[in-house]
């Protein structure tokens, strides 16, 4: 269950650094937590984050490392990575869209603000709900939902996330000039290996 | 480095905040994602379709598109109860019915909105087997059309004390109408003499029906039905009705090799545009070539493999070089013209022969009468048609000629033509293009074959005027309607026997022409001189017709036209001249069986009143069933539109013979409900039922309909289109059946001893007990016998194809012109000027003439009816310019958008008509020395806005109380009581007092006539405006871009050009162009139509070869009279000398 949490943690602040800027009280959170501050060492060691106001650090530093990272330089969208005609598939015919439908989810685009269903945070986030859906599974003994889940979990990293994102991210990493984006790029490449390799094994994430 | 990467996530699960509260939180709550997965709605379906399975099509639930843009159901989910704020879902009633917008008749649906009863879009019908489901954006215009708010929401009439053309209208009853027209009308026919039943006359634009309104004229016992063919396709014709006695070409295009056009026509405009185009397409797609023979590059001709630019009129020269070459190079299907071609007529008439000699079409007559001496003949006939003189007289460079031959050559048996408007409509002698056309064609052997060239009455339905049956009087199929006994000179005059159809634009000609009136009253004949009644239907001939001056002249003299009205939903130019506008529907409010020759198969459509039908499916019952479709439209908010076909019934039965004195009465009167003229329901089901034996079987043992009241009606109610037979070929070797007593072909039984035959043709008579005037011997040609088997054949009187008309010859005077044949020296030229174009280059003689054509439609038109069109009207502002070529421009220094004058002279009589001032667009797609103007612009108003009082304003009578809503029952139960009648008016919601005039489309002008000139000038565009009537529709009119100058009138300035023997208007002009001078502005015309009057005279007086003493007849007994049948009496004529 300890596995289950963390995974579904990480998931969720893989995401939320991905799919948008951050605003102070997220900012905040990150800053106030040494564990996530643990996972990115650039940047808890970074001198800005404690000496410049949190606006002053999103406005001028993070917020437009942001924008270069996933509009105006890099493009965070699956399709674009797995087509051969690199255009990002925005319509029905964009198959993580009925893999979210068959398990009714569905993006709400004006919350996220994203162009596809296929964005690397949405995906990461999907990630997240699957993991959290597992809690309550297990919460509620039911061990063959549980097993789906993982099952589908498996599925997903495999057929979507590993075959485009550590491309992606490994341009975020090379592409960002703030600490936070190079720090979660190397993170998150990490992380989706390791759990990769979890869901294979059905080992620890120790 | 990563996979060597070992950090522990473990502490992930020791964050401060959950994940929960971290993660954004970009999927949407669990109502949305709901709405969409408990609807049927999906973003990735299974498949894609246009269409719902017609079992839906009562009750088809589909999301708004309009509101899609909101963001579809990937963020707002489906809108319900639960979930408000979602995507609005449609609630349809999907009714089919036909367009009604050019003549194909393609399917259309009505996708009909129950929450608000209004028709949100026409979709095409997938059920048609000619449109397939689709349409153009003509067909897609119904919808503005319906809602157009400027359309004529009640019927009107001249006010009292006003001249017509004042512009003076009060709003009036639709009894009050037929009571003082059915009097006039009633008390006409009823002076029983020979010229009351030429003097109510009946003017038809695009019938875009099968028969249904002839046969009114049939039971009124009148000649009284005019056509507008005659302006459009008679050229186009009589090639067909020489070679077949059939009406039209119909070709297999979407099996051809070779898709041979000899115009724009088929696939961008016209017959049958859409359907043709997706066809070709078709072929195309399977390897088929496509020639475009058009002076103008068309939209066609730019994406043909071959673009042929033959000086206009000299197409006959080209298609005769191809049969030059095929006789040389023996490249005949000798097969099929040994059995089908009429060669043993011809080389057995020894006087036609020695004629030929005579002329010098052959050096002498052939020693043998046999086949093969028949080809020599033809080979050594045509050899004068060489690639040097084709290059000379068309001015078709030789590669492109070369070429053509090959791709003839290539396309064997599969090559497929359609002649109609273009060369034929254009050019004095146009016919001969397509008489001249089809000979390459036969010898080919491309007849009837797959992907070949066919004939219309093989692949049409007409069964529109069938449904006598249903009524009291009128008999199975009208078997005992009475044949009209009159000939009415003003449609069919002396001069033009051979006319395909009516004289009609001529109309105004002959009522003004006192001195032809009187001369051939004179001699004998009952001449008309003036009309009781005049009634175009959806028609407007001011604009239209060539000579517009001389029809207002016309129009507004009430001692030639005593009582005019117009069957016309919308304003136009002719409307504005009559007594009475009564606004019958359009495409989707009105009933009418339609079908054309689009493919080789016979289908029909049902065009039919989509919110009647919608509501009687649901329910809904009329107060009168005789006024169903009136109180529809009232119900859904059109205003009081009503429709012919009940127009008609209710007319012929109630106003023209209440008291059945007239025996009309009865023909329309219900064999159900005697006493009541008959309904929709009852005459269709006969109609249909009686005459289309596959569609009656169907229907009956359909378990849907075989228990209905009117199976066979409601079957195509529901579908809008049926396919009788499909794959209909080389129907001419159908056999007949002869059992040793009787001979059966054609559905007709004849007896032995009433048979004979021919041994030299082949051709089986038989004695015609009824008709056998209309033969030799009283024999009519029945069926022909060809290599040992009795077959059907054509429907010429030698059962063949006749590569000789002999009829044409002999008793029609035209000796000459009984060949497929073009001139082939100067000589020659000035001896048969009948056939020569007017245009034809030998008439440049002026400095800056050229050959102007006009005959080109243009795809976005639709005649009067797209002129308030709204989206139509956008996409086609300045389309109409003066094509003229790179080289002549800089000659006249002409630059893009120059104002140039266009004077028009006449070739024949050298008077000029006067001038229009159009703009000149240089451009390389046209030959050089001819110009192309297509003579659809220059639409006209003389006022923007007019004063109608509703009548009723005070609120008396209100067409619906419970709102528009079918899943409402209070506005299912309601209906109008006593609709039409005084004092059941229905007060027009939304309508103020103020009729719009075409606010989308059509500019205002003034006009000047002194009788003999004229002067025109447009003086005010549009502008946006606020619409009150269908304002929700129309709420983008403020929105007015465009000033709605559309090109010139150039058909006020065009003299009329009859040509002698088909009788078409030939519309292409010989014209000088010189700079605008200084004040003229595009649009501008000059017009002397006293000139006009001349040049009309002088193309009768010079060029026809009329009636005379030694006639026996009108007109070829054997060719059939359009609409209505005539009797012996008629038919025969004894002109004084």
């Amino acid at each position: 269950m300890q596995n289950l949490q963390a995974r579904s943690n990480i998931y969720a602040l893989l995401s939320r650094i991905l799919i948008q800027e951050l605003d102070t009280e997220m900012l905040q959170t990150i800053k106030d937590d040494e564990t996530i501050l643990d996972f990115l060492p650039n940047l808890k060691n970074w001198e800005a984050l404690n000496i410049l106001e949190n606006s002053v650090l999103l406005e001028e530093h993070l917020n437009p490392d942001f924008i270069n990272i996933s509009i105006l330089h890099l493009i965070p969208y699956e399709t674009f990575y797995v087509r051969d005609d690199q255009m990002i598939e925005t319509g029905g015919a964009n198959p993580v869209t009925d893999t979210y439908s068959a398990y009714n989810f569905m993006v709400d685009f004006a919350e996220a603000r994203v162009v596809s269903t296929d964005h690397i945070g949405v995906e990461l986030e999907f990630m997240h709900h699957l993991c959290e859906a597992q809690i309550k599974a297990e919460e509620d003994n039911d061990a063959e939902a549980a097993y789906e889940l993982k099952t589908v979990q498996k599925d997903f990293l495999n057929k979507h996330l590993l075959q485009w994102a550590p491309m992606y991210l490994l341009n975020v990493k090379y592409e960002s000039r703030t600490p936070l984006y190079a720090d979660t790029a190397d993170m998150a490449i990490e992380f989706l290996l390791s759990d990769n390799e979890y869901l294979s094994s059905g080992t620890s994430l120790e | 480095m990563y996979l060597e990467s070992r950090r522990s996530f473990m502490k992930g699960a020791a964050f401060t905040v959950a994940g929960v509260a971290i993660a954004k939180g970009v999927f949407t709550a669990d109502a949305i994602a709901e709405s969409v997965s408990e609807s049927k709605f999906t973003n990735t379906p299974d498949s894609l379709s246009f269409y719902p399975p017609l079992e839906q099509w009562d009750d088809f639930k589909e999301l708004d598109g309009d509101d899609w843009k909101r963001g579809g159901i990937d963020r707002k989910g489906v809108r319900s109860e639960e979930n408000p704020d979602g995507i609005e879902v449609n609630d349809y009633t999907i009714v089919p019915t036909a367009c009604s917008n050019c003549e194909a008749s393609c399917g259309l649906t009505a996708w009909i909105d129950k929450k608000t009863f209004t028709v949100k879009k026409y979709m095409g019908n997938p059920l048609h087997p000619g449109s397939r489901g689709r349409n153009c954006a003509k067909g897609y215009a119904t919808q503005s059309q319906m809602y157009d708010p400027d359309r004529l929401a009640f019927p009107i009439k001249r006010a009292p004390g006003s001249a017509r053309g004042e512009g003076k209208w009060i709003r009036t009853t639709w009894d009050e109408a037929m009571t003082t027209i059915g009097k006039k009308m009633g008390d006409t026919l009823r002076e029983g003499d020979e010229l009351s039943k030429k003097s109510v006359m009946f003017h038809v634009g695009r019938p875009n029906e099968n028969g249904f309104t002839g046969k009114v004229w049939h039971t009124l016992g009148s000649d009284a039905f005019n056509s507008h063919t005659n302006i459009c396709s008679a050229g186009g014709r009589t090639s067909t009705i020489q070679w077949a006695n059939d009406d039209r070409s119909s070709p297999d295009w979407a099996n051809a090799k070779l898709v041979f056009l000899n115009s724009s026509h088929a696939a961008d405009a016209g017959h049958y545009f859409q359907q043709s185009a997706s066809f070709i397409a078709d072929a195309r797609k399977k390897g088929a070539k496509l020639v475009v023979m058009d002076p103008r590059m068309s939209n066609s001709a730019g994406m043909a493999d071959l673009w042929i630019a033959a000086w206009p009129g000299t197409e006959a020269a080209i298609y005769l070089y191809l049969t030059n070459r095929i006789l040389q190079e023996g490249r005949v299907d000798k097969n099929f013209v040994r059995r089908w071609m009429n060669w043993e007529v011809m080389m057995k008439n020894e006087k036609y022969l020695n004629f030929m000699v005579e002329k010098g079409y052959i050096s002498k007559v052939p020693q043998k009468r046999d086949f093969e001496s028949f080809i020599a003949m033809i080979t050594e006939l045509y050899s004068s048609y060489t690639l040097e003189y084709t290059v000379k007289e068309t001015h078709v460079p030789a590669h492109k000629l070369e070429q053509l031959y090959d791709m003839f050559i290539w396309a064997g048996d599969s090559i497929s033509s359609y002649f109609w408007r273009a060369a034929a409509a254009g050019n004095r002698g146009g016919w001969m293009s397509g008489r001249a056309g089809y000979l390459p064609i036969a010898l080919r052997g491309s007849i009837g074959t797959v992907g070949g060239t066919f004939f219309h009455h093989w692949h049409v339905i007409s069964v529109a005027g069938k449904g006598g049956s249903s009524t009291v009087g009128q008999g199975k199929r009208g078997s005992d309607i009475p044949k009209v006994d009159v000939w009415n000179e003003l449609a069919w005059p002396p001069e033009w026997p051979l006319s395909t159809y009516e004289m009609s634009f001529l109309l105004p000609h002959l009522l003004t022409d006192t001195q032809w009136q009187e001369k051939w009253i004179k001699r004998g004949l009952n001449v008309p001189q003036k009309l009781a009644v005049w009634i175009p239907r959806m028609y407007n001939p001011v604009w239209i017709n060539p000579d517009g001056f001389r029809w207002l002249e016309v129009l507004k003299d009430e001692k030639k036209m005593e009582l005019t009205f117009n069957l016309s939903p919308t304003w136009s130019e002719t409307n504005w001249h009559v007594d009475y506008v009564l606004p019958v529907g359009l495409a989707g409010e009105r009933h009418d069986q339609h079908s054309e020759a689009t493919r080789p198969a016979r289908w029909t459509s049902f065009r039919q009143p989509v919110m009647r039908v919608a509501l009687e499916k649901a329910g809904w019952r009329p107060n009168n069933p005789n006024r169903a479709t009136l109180e529809a439209h009232i119900k859904a908010g059109l205003g009081e539109v009503w429709e012919e076909n009940e127009f008609w019934f209710d007319m012929c039965v109630n106003y023209i013979d209440s008291d059945g004195s007239l025996g009309v009465k009865k023909m329309w009167e219900s064999k159900r409900h005697p006493g009541k003229p008959v309904t929709i329901a009852e005459w269709y089901d006969a109609a249909f039922g009686d005459n289309l034996p596959n569609l009656y079987k169907t229907a009956t043992s359909d378990s849907r309909y075989k228990n209905s009241e009117y199976p066979v009606y409601e079957y195509m109610r529901d579908h809008g289109a049926w396919m009788e037979e499909n794959n209909i070929y080389s129907a001419q070797e159908r056999g007949v059946k002869f059992d040793g007593r009787n001979l059966v072909s054609h559905g007709h039984k004849y007896p032995k001893h009433d048979l004979s035959m021919d041994s030299d043709t082949g051709v089986i008579y038989a004695k015609d007990h009824h008709n056998g005037w209309k033969y030799k011997d009283d024999k009519k040609p029945v069926a022909i016998e060809v290599d040992g088997k009795m077959m059907e054949g054509f429907a010429t009187l030698d059962k063949k194809l006749d590569f000789f008309s002999e009829w044409f010859a002999q008793e029609w005077k035209w000796p000459e012109y009984a060949i497929p044949f073009y001139p082939r020296t100067d000589e020659e030229k000035k001896r048969m000027p009948h056939i020569v174009s007017h245009v034809n280059h030998s008439y440049m003689k002026e400095e800056n003439s050229y050959a102007l054509n006009t005959v080109f439609r243009l795809p976005y038109n639709i005649h009067t009816r797209s002129g308030n069109s709204k989206h139509l009207m956008e996409i086609s502002q300045n389309h109409d310019p003066v094509w003229i070529s790179t080289k002549d421009a800089q000659r006249q220094n002409f630059k893009r958008g120059d104002a140039i004058r266009v004077r028009i002279v006449d070739s024949v009589s050298g008077l000029e008509s006067g001038y229009f001032v159009a703009m000149a667009i240089p451009t390389e797609g046209i030959l050089p020395g001819t110009l192309a103007c297509s003579h659809h612009g220059g639409r006209w108003k003389l006022k923007n806005a007019i004063s109608i009082p509703n009548g009723v304003s005070d609120g008396k009578v209100n067409g619906t109380i419970a709102p528009r809503d079918m899943n409402d029952k209070d506005f299912m139960n309601e209906s109008p009581r006593n609709v039409g009648q005084e004092g059941a008016q229905i007060k027009i919601e939304d309508y103020d007092g103020i009729s719009g005039n075409n606010s989308f489309g059509i500019p205002t002008a003034e006009i000047q006539m002194d009788g003999k000139e004229g002067k025109f000038t447009y003086i005010e565009g549009l502008k946006p405006f606020h619409s009150k009537r269908f304002a929700e529709y129309n709420k983008d009119s403020d929105n007015i871009w465009w000033d709605g100058l559309s090109g010139s009138w150039q058909n006020a300035v065009a003299a009329t050009h009859p040509d002698p023997i088909s009788g078409m208007h030939c519309w292409h002009q010989k014209v000088i162009l010189e700079p605008a001078q200084k004040g003229d502005k595009i649009g501008d015309i000059q017009v002397n139509y006293d000139n006009n009057f001349k040049v009309y005279q002088a193309w009768r007086d010079e060029l026809t070869r009329p009636l005379d003493g030694d006639s026996e007849f009108r007109r070829p007994p054997h060719i059939k009279r359009p609409w209505v049948p005539l009797s012996e009496k008629a038919y025969r004529v004894d002109i004084r000398d």
